[in-house]
């Protein structure tokens, strides 16, 4: 597309500059956190298993709190506080038996299986509960622990052009406990932070956001510009130390590298995919992010969060307090429920026909689950004691539940599990040794997982 | 059955001599010595509730838990010692504690595994802590009594060392109660690190290993009350290293060179600091630098290249002053200074009707123009009353209408202190119980509008603040009201005529308070150094230290002496040798991120980085969008072209580059809203975006201004490097810049100075404060 090679502006004297190929390295190599000797010593050290380099992880983060005793873990024999208006019905899969509200996925519940004997000890707050489903653990003492997209960047690094760690459709907002929500790259730094879209993706005519320049920019004009940049950007002594500063320039390459790669271009245009296609995702912004996922998983992105909502506040999501500005059991059932079943239906049946399932896991996670008794207001609050999650593809055999909560969803009864449990269970599916080190904080090694954490192992037997 | 292990014989108090810990870095790690019971036998709150609370068992996740678990509750870390005394030996049909049989109890048998435990193994049936529980049961199980003497206060010992990496240590706790009775309590103790790149807590029992380089504090828990000890670990000395012999540091002799000067207070505590870790100051930073960082600073402006000649050729050797008092007095002062405030005062059209944004944030501006002293500022702020339109800030109270909101707002926002925890508990991290929080919040259950309720922005936004005589916020654990108290003060007196919000205002405000002037000095602080003495800044809780204590200790006490007089504080911010410093690293502190060993750079904030656009191109935004919280927009007229984006009266102004740089939402008061980190996708704004394309391209703007002089390159060079960069170009920069230029034909030129100044404007040294 651009010629880089031209001699335009030759004699540029005392300046570095780079040529496209030479400068793509450089990007590869640092912005995106591809780190050739990184991910050989990573394979060495027996933290890669081999046979896993093709295999992502789509993670579909619940904002809000699914209430697991309205959805996943009916408990249709309890007293009806605790019930609730909805009833199960029976599902492909003869183990399970799931809400009335969720029917698209009574039809593919061969392909999923249910943890129902999640809990955790952290505070009953959204963000306690989005860094612990995302990295792990809890943040103490200062140290932010990376999100798993960030720890894959960090051991398996970039494949070809896109970045390794995507989040759709926009990071996580606020919740409530100004606290970080653990969607970054915490201890292993900036540059494992994902690449945020930052748009609608069901927005018409929907395109990466300044993905491509202005039509008067052209290959000369470019070319001239990225000469024109290192001419200043050289050595600039102050930057140096400078974590954000040296991110900033690193942000530069990589967004060039995605604007002149045709393939990372490719890979986020949603018309190239036929309506019905679109159509069967569901024409809103989680539908066509699940699509956009399946995009780039394909294209080589390793992990991809799709975050249903972006805040739990002003929105109808799945924080059914029952009142206002928190969403009401209907709303739910009208709302949430309908596009999110059909979204997740349509992701697990077409990676299943395209011959992706087996590599690719889509985890369903969120930061609690709801009490077990409908309050005042007609609905249910947080509840970390205990939840239901769900796992299929890459290596889960579905069609299972694991794990038992009590008769009303108040505790776990049976294999109780941890946030740490969870992600050791992704890390397992990518191929990642969950008992391996990163580099934490001071050089201290610290674990994928902590000690005693351990992958739901029955899933993939 | 088996019997209970024999007693020792009692010793006559529990008392351990103070010399003993005199030197607390020598004690060997090894396990403590055998506890014996005091006087009188185990004491129900002194040591039976510590032992459960040290196992975890009333922690949120478990007995503590709201609901309890099992059937068993415990009241949150112990905050209600006779309702578990209560639950302890009474509930259950009194299994829990059998006294003719102890160890049959449930409070052994459940913990130990002996019986079922969903919460797992919690105590070990040979420690320390099971003998004890087995002796308080066997002597009858006493709970607590009226003469139980008060705890006072705790304390650890050593509470400030120096060590070096790699090395381990011992701490003590002591409870002091009433009557003079002194515990060991360490065995009970909690501790954490605070920063756990430094330091890591190594055995349960106080001790501590140091793990990295700097300042940090290992935070001792003992019976809700906390206690710090802090400890330094000095970096490993650079002058040893042969890569420092050339840097200007080893010139002159270490901590007394040019560098280590002190100009004000400022630098006497930073160098203090800076000594003992073994960090060497950056030199002072050259003068075009300066005056582009204090410009960023006190104004969010840019120089012009006027401004950055002048200055350069000014002899007078007071000129750096000069130039800080004239940037404290600019009509741009103002307009920054009131957009920052106005990130913690929630000035958001999300929440207010058009209007009534604008009646605040312009109340807002004139307070700030007059520079109203802090402590009169949110006096005014606490104590609103009247018409939304025509006194601005009674605003503050229109976006949160419930007084727990209001509560929590305030403390959060004047004090750093988020009290939002207590609002169900005892606060878990804090001293704040469940009481306080309520008695806090009730002062604001007398506050009242005209046209109150439902959604913020229904209607025109006039709305009439008042207060009644009457109406209580009822804490719900007693179902009673929770007379009105600030946090640790006196009950507020009530009845007729009385504005509770008044003896807050007071309260709060006064120098005693030991956060008001922390926070807003450190906040300050944080504005011009890009991190805070204390971070995060809305976190000032008491477990969350300083990095700096001294140097915060002087700065408030300076800030009540000026009168709350917030301009001199930033003039002895900005005077100081501290905040002369360049930014560049040298051997002595490259390692150094918060101890102002030297500046450190930091991305422009949203709205700066958009003016400085506008500014260097000369082609302004245009404003005329609101966007609502439903996603949906509205039309503004309230910015004619060439308003700035620091002078919006709102953060809900439509405006993708604003959000894409992360300007503050203010939604929340937290200054973490504020994203000023860089990101892909600013960078595919800034290469191929509409908004730096558009106005380099512009037919009116500066580009076309430049290029209608007629002048050699070289001089269009110069000026663009003033424009963007505040400085000269270097002979290399020049060179290669005029060589580009002579290239292009004569119809490519405009293109080209387009491109020249789109590579200065996403240069690092553009984009960031340095």
């Amino acid at each position: 597309m651009f010629d880089f090679l031209s001699e335009h502006g030759a004699g540029l004297c005392g300046a570095s500059h780079l040529k496209r190929r030479e400068f793509l390295q450089v990007g590869a190599l640092s912005a995106l956190g591809l780190s050739l000797p990184q991910y050989m010593a990573a394979k060495e050290a027996g933290a890669v298993r081999p046979g896993h380099d093709e295999n992502a992880c789509i993670l579909l983060f619940n904002l809000g709190g699914p209430s697991h005793v309205d959805l996943w873990d009916m408990k249709p024999d309890a007293p009806a506080e605790v019930r609730g208006p909805f009833r199960p019905i029976s599902t492909k899969a003869p183990d399970i038996q799931i809400s009335e509200v969720l029917p698209l996925h009574a039809k593919i519940a061969d392909q999923f299986s249910l943890v129902r004997s999640c809990h955790h000890d952290g505070a009953a707050v959204h963000d306690a509960g989005w860094q612990m489903l995302q990295t792990g653990r809890r943040f103490t003492g200062g140290v932010q622990t990376p999100h798993m997209g960030a720890v894959v960047s960090h051991l398996l690094g970039q494949k070809g052009d896109l970045p390794p760690f995507v989040v759709l459709p926009e990071l996580m907002g606020r919740g409530g406990g100004n606290l970080p929500n653990g969607q970054a790259g915490g201890f292993l730094g900036k540059a494992h932070d994902p690449f945020a879209l930052m748009a609608d993706p069901s927005k018409p005519n929907f395109k990466v956001p300044d993905l491509l320049p202005p039509d008067m920019i052209g290959a000369v004009r470019m070319e001239r510009r990225q000469r024109m940049r290192e001419v200043v950007e050289g050595a600039v002594k102050q930057f140096e130390a400078s974590e954000d500063a040296r991110l900033m320039n690193e942000n530069f390459h990589a967004a060039f590298q995605l604007m002149t790669s045709e393939k990372a271009r490719n890979a986020f245009d949603l018309s190239k995919e036929p309506e019905s296609v679109r159509d069967r995702y569901g024409r809103n912004r989680f539908g066509q992010s699940c699509l956009l996922a399946r995009r780039l998983v394909e294209g080589g992105v390793r992990f991809v969060t799709v975050n249903t909502f972006l805040t739990v506040f002003g929105e109808t999501t799945w924080d059914i307090h029952g009142s206002k500005p928190f969403t009401s059991i209907d709303g739910m059932k009208n709302v949430v429920c309908p596009l999110y079943d059909q979204a997740y239906s349509a992701l697990i049946e077409d990676l299943q026909q395209r011959g992706l399932l087996k590599k690719t896991m889509v985890a369903a996670l969120s930061e609690f689950g709801r009490t077990p008794k409908v309050n005042p207001a007609g609905g249910r609050d947080h509840w970390p004691q205990c939840f239901t999650v769900s796992f299929a593809g890459g290596g889960v055999k579905g069609g299972r539940v694991i794990g038992k909560s009590d008769p009303v969803g108040g505790f776990p009864a049976e294999r109780p599990v941890l946030p740490g449990d969870l992600v050791a269970t992704i890390f397992h599916s990518l191929g990642l040794d969950h008992e391996s080190f990163l580099p934490g904080p001071s050089g201290r090694p610290f674990p994928l997982v902590d000690l005693g954490r351990a992958p739901i192992r029955e899933l993939f037997t | 059955m088996r019997r209970l292990p024999l007693l020792p014989v009692l010793c006559s108090a529990f008392v351990i001599p103070v010399a003993l810990f005199a030197n607390a870095a020598t004690l060997s790690p090894s396990s403590p010595p055998q506890l014996v019971a005091p006087e009188g036998g185990w004491n129900f709150q002194r040591h039976i509730l510590p032992i459960l609370t040290k196992a975890g068992c009333n922690t949120g996740g478990c007995h503590g838990a709201l609901a309890g678990k099992g059937g068993f509750r415990l009241s949150l870390s112990a905050y209600d010692p006779d309702a578990d005394y209560m639950s302890i030996t009474r509930d259950a049909l009194g299994r829990r504690v059998e006294t003719g049989d102890p160890l049959h109890s449930l409070l052994l048998t459940k913990p130990t595994s002996a019986a079922p435990h969903k919460g797992g193994r919690r105590l070990d049936p040979r420690s320390e802590d099971y003998r004890i529980l087995a002796e308080w049961i066997a002597a009858g199980a006493a709970g607590p009594q009226k003469n139980d003497p008060k705890l006072e206060r705790i304390e650890v010992l050593p509470n400030k060392l120096a060590l070096q990496k790699g090395a381990k240590t011992r701490f003590q706790v002591r409870a002091h109660y009433a009557g003079g009775l002194v515990e060991d309590v360490t065995h009970w103790a909690k501790f954490t690190s605070t920063d756990e790149t430094m330091l890591r807590i190594s055995d349960p029992n106080g001790g501590v290993e140091v793990t990295g380089y700097g300042e940090g504090a290992v935070t001792a828990w003992f019976s809700s009350r906390i206690v710090l000890a802090r400890i330094v670990s000095p970096f490993p000395e650079a002058s040893h290293t042969p890569e420092s012999a050339s840097s200007p540091a080893k010139e002159s002799h270490p901590g007394q060179g040019k560098e280590w000067q002190e100009r004000n207070l400022i630098d006497k505590a930073v160098n203090a600091q800076l000594r003992q870790l073994h960090l060497v100051p950056s030199p002072e930073t050259e003068d075009a630098s300066f005056l582009r960082r204090a410009r960023i600073d006190a104004t969010g402006t840019l120089p012009s290249p006027e401004e950055t000649r002048a200055f350069l050729a000014d002899t007078n050797p007071k000129k750096r002053e000069v130039l800080i008092e004239r940037l404290l007095n600019s009509p741009e002062y103002n307009d920054y200074w009131t957009n920052r405030w106005a990130d913690l005062l929630l000035i958001s059209g999300a929440h207010l009707r058009p209007d009534a944004t604008k009646a605040y944030s312009q109340w807002l501006h004139s307070e700030v123009e007059k520079n109203t002293p802090w402590d009169q500022l949110v006096k005014h702020v606490l104590t609103a009353k009247g018409g939304s339109l025509e006194q601005g800030e009674t605003n503050f109270y229109a976006v949160h209408q419930e007084p727990e909101a209001m509560a929590e707002n305030v403390s959060q926002a004047f004090m750093g202190l988020s009290i939002n925890c207590a609002k169900c508990h005892n606060h878990p991290l804090e001293k704040w119980t469940n009481d306080q929080y309520y008695a806090f919040a009730n002062l604001f259950a007398q506050v009242r509008a005209k046209g109150w309720g439902g959604d913020t922005r229904s209607g025109d936004g006039k709305r009439t603040l008042y207060t009644v005589p009457n109406g209580e916020l009822i804490q719900p654990r007693t179902g009673r009201p929770q007379p009105a108290a600030p946090l640790d003060a006196p009950i507020v007196p009530s009845g007729d005529g009385v504005d509770r919000r008044e003896a807050l205002a007071e309260w709060l405000t006064a120098p005693s308070n030991p956060y008001f002037t922390r926070a807003v000095v450190n906040r300050v602080w944080a504005a011009f150094f890009g991190i805070g003495i204390v971070n995060a800044v809305d976190d000032l809780r008491a477990s969350n230290p300083a990095t700096n204590e001294g140097l915060l200790d002087s700065l408030t006490a300076f800030l009540v002496k000026e009168k709350y007089d917030l301009k001199a504080l930033m003039r002895l911010i900005m005077q100081s040798a501290t905040y002369g410093r360049s930014s560049e690293p040298t051997a002595g502190n490259k390692e150094d991120s918060r101890y102002f060993a030297r500046y450190y750079p930091r991305r422009l904030m949203a709205e700066v980085l958009s003016d400085s656009i506008s500014g260097v191109t000369g082609v302004p935004d245009l404003f005329s969008e609101i966007q609502l919280q439903d996603g949906s927009s509205e039309k503004t007229t309230f910015y004619p072209k060439g308003f700035r984006a620091i002078q919006l009266y709102d953060s809900a102004v439509k405006s993708y580059f604003l959000k894409t740089f992360g300007r503050n939402q203010r939604e929340i008061t937290c200054d973490c809203e504020r994203s000023n980190q860089p990101s892909v996708v600013q960078a595919l704004h800034l290469s191929n975006g509409t908004t730096l394309n558009d106005k380099l391209a512009a037919k009116e703007g500066a580009i076309s201004e430049l290029l209608a002089q007629q002048k050699p390159d070289s001089d269009i060079i110069e000026e663009a490097f003033l424009k963007c960069l505040s400085r000269g170009p270097k002979a290399q920069e020049k060179s290669a810049y005029e060589t580009l230029l002579k290239a292009v034909a004569p119809e490519e030129k405009r293109a080209a100075i387009e491109d020249m100044f789109w590579a200065l404007l996403t240069s690092r040294e553009f984009l960031f404060q340095h």
